[in-house]
């Protein structure tokens, strides 16, 4: 428990770093010939919480931690760290197949951005199920007879979560911010500190507020992929105007406004905006931003290739999906470009169409996942 | 040679890996290869495990081997594919994506030699084991099994100060990269663990770094 708690709490603060643990099989309960076969990534907070939920339900079965580097199931499977290989690894190396009959394994559905059941099967005759999104639903996903409801394939970003990536960037900020006062202004160091932990919260958790903007502000704006990080309009702006006005009342309380005071926090906020907006580089609330412009794909569709398998149902992190006799995207809007239906498609009938108009066949994307800053658009 | 944790940071961009590696390595790796690939006669059937960007394929199908070279990083290949094509060794050279995990597929006893060059390091326990026991398994009677890999030293001494160079080294690489490189504990014995025959074996003189000839039994 104290070891649960440890981890969650470092991970937290350190969420934007690998968090590697030890791979190989482990065993939950008192697991036999025909009992479940779990896979997940080496990121040491999803084992323990994956364990955990397991132990927890008293579900008696394996569980193979495959090499994702550290890194946790998406962000690993989408940025081609986590790969078909590491999953053959796993199930041919840990001895699994000696320990069970059946040869079904079940993976977290957003490694399916990066790991191609169709490969994992033909190379080592295990096959696939996609299993829920979060690692609580899993005795759930078990008792329904490995089936998953669409509210278990879903990505949120609930209030939870949304604390979760504000420590994250908050943690980094505050050390550099506090590193960097405490050679050039000592006295500031505690506001300082303090402050790069508010603004992260506050965008973070204010997101509801002024996501439904975010979606309706789609301007197409013909200026360069680095306008975003110096871009004042929007949030950035409403930072420096709060910083401004916190200005103004500190020197109302202290009446103590010198020029070289104003020079200071001026470069000071300046600095804080700019580390702040670097979170608009696609991390997070505002993930469509501007630095992304030629990465803003859109899925399409070859209805004469569909067959209405309904894989593309299963992997969808955000439920655009829905089959009427083919694969239909009513909730198109709500696609965040993972790539997850393009790699699984049986019958290769999806694919990335760029703002210009190239198109990216399936076998890009597979190979070079989303990593390498877009890369992929590379012409093959 | 704790550099070679620095190359951690070159493998996530294999357009500049040769170049970094041999100024990593002030060119002593290109000597341990020599030395490895001489062992290799014209005609063998040679598996390049982890073959990156084909240093040790290219001096093998050099000496007249026909090389199948496995790699799991799609990149590192198209780079090896390259080189090997400017120096006309297509012909003796096939390329393969593919992990140590998939060695099952290969025909028992097919390979005159298996060649590992800094690859062990990188697999798990559970990989390392699975990987010896299939190399047996593909390696002719006879057959040599050659490695060059990091090693964690032997002599406690050794050992303290090898750590103490190699943990800014990890610290750099890993804030880089965000990855990090192990060195295998007691190389030597779980190759003969395996079955192996010990041939030659050659240490730094730091003991952190081997050159493995070992030998399948038989032949």
């Amino acid at each position: 428990m104290l070891r649960y708690m440890l981890i969650n709490i470092v991970g937290t603060l350190l969420r934007g770093f690998p968090l590697p643990c030890k791979t190989g099989l482990v065993r939950i309960g008192n697991p036999g010939r025909n009992s479940p076969v779990f896979l997940t990534g080496n990121y040491c907070v999803t084992v323990e919480r994956v364990k955990r939920v397991l132990e927890k339900s008293g579900i008696d079965c394996y569980l193979l931690i495959a090499n994702s580097r550290g890194i946790n199931v998406w962000c690993s499977a989408a940025g081609g760290h986590f790969t078909n290989h590491d999953v053959i690894s796993a199930l041919k190396t840990s001895g699994i197949e000696r320990l069970v009959d059946h040869r079904r394994v079940v993976l977290p559905q957003l490694a399916a951005a990066g790991i191609e059941a169709k490969v994992i099967g033909e190379r080592t005759g295990w096959s696939v199920i996609w299993g829920p999104v979060y690692a609580k639903d899993i005795p759930k996903f078990v008792e329904n007879g490995y089936k998953k409801s669409p509210k278990m394939r879903e990505v949120e970003f609930p209030a939870v979560q949304r604390v979760e990536m504000a420590v994250m960037w908050a943690f980094p900020f505050s050390i550099i911010v506090a590193l960097l006062a405490f050679f050039l202004w000592r006295s500031a160091v505690l506001p300082l500190f303090i402050l790069s932990w508010l603004l992260p919260f506050l965008i973070f958790i204010s997101f509801p507020v002024y996501s439904g903007l975010l979606a309706r502000g789609k301007k197409k704006s013909r200026l360069s992929r680095y306008t975003v990080i110096f871009d004042f309009s929007r949030v950035p702006l409403l930072m420096e105007v709060s910083f401004l006005l916190l200005l103004v009342m500190y020197g109302l309380f202290t009446g103590n406004l010198s020029f070289d005071f104003l020079l200071r926090w001026g470069f000071v906020s300046f600095v804080m905006v700019l580390l702040v907006s670097i979170d608009l580089m696609g991390s997070t609330p505002v993930y469509k931003s501007g630095l992304h412009e030629e990465r803003l794909l859109r899925v399409v569709l070859d209805e004469e290739k569909c067959t209405g398998c309904g894989v593309c149902v299963q992997v969808c992190p955000r439920n655009c999906y829905e089959i009427d006799g083919i694969a239909r995207m009513p909730r198109a809007g709500k696609c965040v470009q993972c790539g997850a239906c393009i790699v699984q498609c049986p019958f290769d009938a999806l694919f990335f169409e760029s703002p210009d108009g190239r198109i990216i066949p399936p076998e890009t994307i597979r190979k070079f996942k989303l990593n390498l800053m877009g890369r992929r658009l590379v012409r093959v | 040679m704790p550099s070679y944790v620095l190359m951690r940071i070159l493998e996530s961009s294999p357009d500049r890996y040769d170049r970094g590696v041999r100024i990593l390595t002030l060119g002593r790796l290109e000597g341990v290869y020599e030395r490895l690939a001489s062992r290799i006669k014209p005609g063998q059937r040679v598996l390049d495990i982890g073959c990156g960007t084909g240093a040790l394929t290219i001096r093998a199908a050099m000496r007249g081997a026909r090389v199948k070279a496995i790699d799991i990083n799609p990149r590192m290949l198209e780079i090896a594919g390259k080189k090997i094509e400017e120096v006309a060794l297509t012909h003796r050279v096939e390329l393969c994506e593919m992990g140590v995990a998939e060695l099952d597929t290969e025909a028992a006893e097919s390979y005159d030699a298996v060649m590992a060059g800094l690859c062990f390091s990188e697999l798990s326990e559970d990989e390392l084991c699975y990987a010896l026991r299939e190399i047996m398994r593909i390696l002719k009677p006879g057959g040599l099994l050659l490695i060059a890999d990091e090693v964690v030293p032997r002599n406690p001494l050794k050992r303290v100060i090898t750590l103490l160079i190699r943990l800014p080294l990890l610290l750099i690489a890993y804030l880089l990269t965000q990855t990090t490189t192990r060195a295998i504990k007691n190389l030597p014995e779980k190759v003969e663990g395996a079955g192996f025959i010990m041939e030659s074996m050659r240490l730094s003189r730091m003991e952190d770094f081997v050159e493995i000839v070992a030998r399948k039994p038989g032949g």
